[in-house]
């Protein structure tokens, strides 16, 4: 029997998972990590002008069977900013021709899209499933995954393995200077953590990644110079992703945390890269934490990276405009302010089931790039 | 050109790799370490010690460096279990 598999079939399956959710008595959530409703706003601003305003939401529900159903949803609108260069001058035409977005007519306008993502999952003990799909003008992104997870060790230690698999659809929109024709990329991902309690007061885990990308990985509408003229960006469509983490997580005695990470990664097209992170909690009073963060970034080129191209063959048949492929190194701080009013006001019942949070960030690379995050989100438990 | 800078990038992967994993099993044998209770466990489970809410965000910031560096990875989504979650 041969079944026709289209690129909508996890739907269908996704809508018989909900059905089995839903068939128990949907029961109150306890999970304090897990809150029932979650709603987060988030703003990003670079000083490339390029603005990110994404508004989520999360809703979980688990049945008396201990079947636990999480629904998340995102709507990003992405703001690119005109061209800022007059109109026929050489640095206009410049920022055309290498311009990342579509231009299509007229380059002197911003250019929005909006980005939808729905994700589901469906968990029961130790094993879980999830369908991810994001849509846009350009582009249909889709992936299911698995995971298994195990305690051990008088539940001291816990192994979890996970996996999952990406395909999407890639159907670049007119542009002017370039001919890029529909295209697909897939995404294999396996990964394998083990998380541990160390002390009374020190957790650590350590996660091995390995991604395997296939398909169109440059972008569509970037032209590069090359030999006097100006070419397609051109990548590999085969590439192989592996990281390693470490994260030790620490207790103090002044009813603070301090969490330190470190992760390595490198992948067949040569870059290498360190990235080391800590994050200080500390509670200011009881039901109120405050969170500083501090995060360092390195890594090399790909190997196909040049700053100018000789010729139009670019590096074994491969140029980029992308600056991701060259070496940089990059440093982020973070503030962010939790609040637990279930702890702060006992009296209000609705009040007690409610969680915020709102942080800042502050990223800047050495690329002469720096952006600012703003994130408030509110959690209410049933 | 290209085929020898794949099979040099891929060897050095392959390198690399070995020590990851190299590196795990390493990080795995620790567990055969003393045991901690569940009753001392309180200070492992307090909010500002889990894994879990600092995934979220930090699967949130990873997607905007995706955008800006050439690497990815590291957020941990899976695991959890005992008192680590």
């Amino acid at each position: 029997m041969r079944v026709q598999v289209t690129r909508w079939f996890p739907v269908p399956a996704l809508v018989g998972a909900l059905a089995m959710a839903w068939a128990p008595t949907c029961a109150a959530q306890d999970d304090p990590e897990d809150p029932a409703v979650a709603t987060l706003a988030r703003y990003f601003t670079g000083s490339d002008h390029v603005a990110v305003r994404s508004l989520m939401g999360d809703y979980t529900f688990t049945s008396h069977k201990d079947l636990s159903l999480a629904i998340h949803w995102n709507n990003e609108r992405v703001t690119i900013p005109a061209i800022d260069a007059p109109i026929g001058s050489s640095e206009a035409i410049d920022a055309i021709t290498t311009a990342s977005r579509p231009i299509s007519g007229n380059a002197f306008r911003d250019f929005a899209k909006v980005r939808n993502e729905f994700q589901g999952a469906l968990s029961r003990r130790h094993v879980g499933l999830d369908y991810y799909v994001s849509t846009e003008s350009d582009y249909l992104g889709q992936q299911i995954g698995a995971r298994y997870d195990r305690d051990l060790s008088n539940q001291q230690f816990n192994l979890a393995l996970g996996t999952s698999y990406g395909w999407d659809a890639i159907a670049p929109v007119a542009d002017d200077d370039t001919q890029t024709a529909a295209d697909t990329k897939t995404t294999l991902h396996w990964n394998a953590i083990a998380t541990r309690v160390l002390t009374p007061s020190t957790l650590v885990r350590v996660g091995l990644e390995y991604n395997l990308v296939n398909g169109l990985q440059h972008n569509p509408y970037r032209n590069v110079y090359a030999g006097g003229t100006i070419v397609p960006e051109h990548h590999p469509d085969h590439r192989e992703r592996r990281d390693l983490f470490v994260k030790l997580n620490q207790y103090l005695e002044n009813r603070s945390s301090i969490k330190l990470s470190y992760r390595f990664y490198d992948d067949d097209w040569g870059i290498v890269s360190h990235e080391i992170g800590s994050k200080l909690s500390q509670y200011v009073t009881h039901g109120v934490f405050a969170q500083y963060q501090y995060r360092y970034y390195t890594q090399s080129d790909a190997d196909f990276y040049r700053s100018v191209y000789t010729t139009i063959d670019g590096v074994g048949g491969y140029l980029t405009g992308d600056y991701r492929m060259a070496a940089l190194s990059s440093h982020l701080f973070g503030v962010a302010l939790n609040l637990d009013f279930g702890v702060l006001t006992a009296d209000t019942a609705w009040l007690r089931r409610l969680r915020a949070r709102m942080s800042y960030d502050r990223y800047f690379n050495s690329n002469n790039y720096s952006a600012n995050i703003l994130e408030s989100g509110v959690d209410f438990r049933f | 050109m290209s085929t020898t800078m794949n099979v040099r990038s891929h060897e050095r992967g392959l390198r690399h790799l070995l020590v990851l994993i190299g590196a795990l099993v390493i990080a795995l044998s620790v567990s055969g370490c003393a045991t901690v209770p569940a009753y001392r466990r309180e200070r492992v489970a307090d909010r500002i010690m889990s894994f879990g809410a600092d995934a979220r965000v930090d699967l949130r910031l990873m997607k905007s460096f995706d955008a800006r560096e050439g690497s990815t990875g590291g957020t941990g989504g899976a695991g959890g279990g005992c008192a680590c979650k």
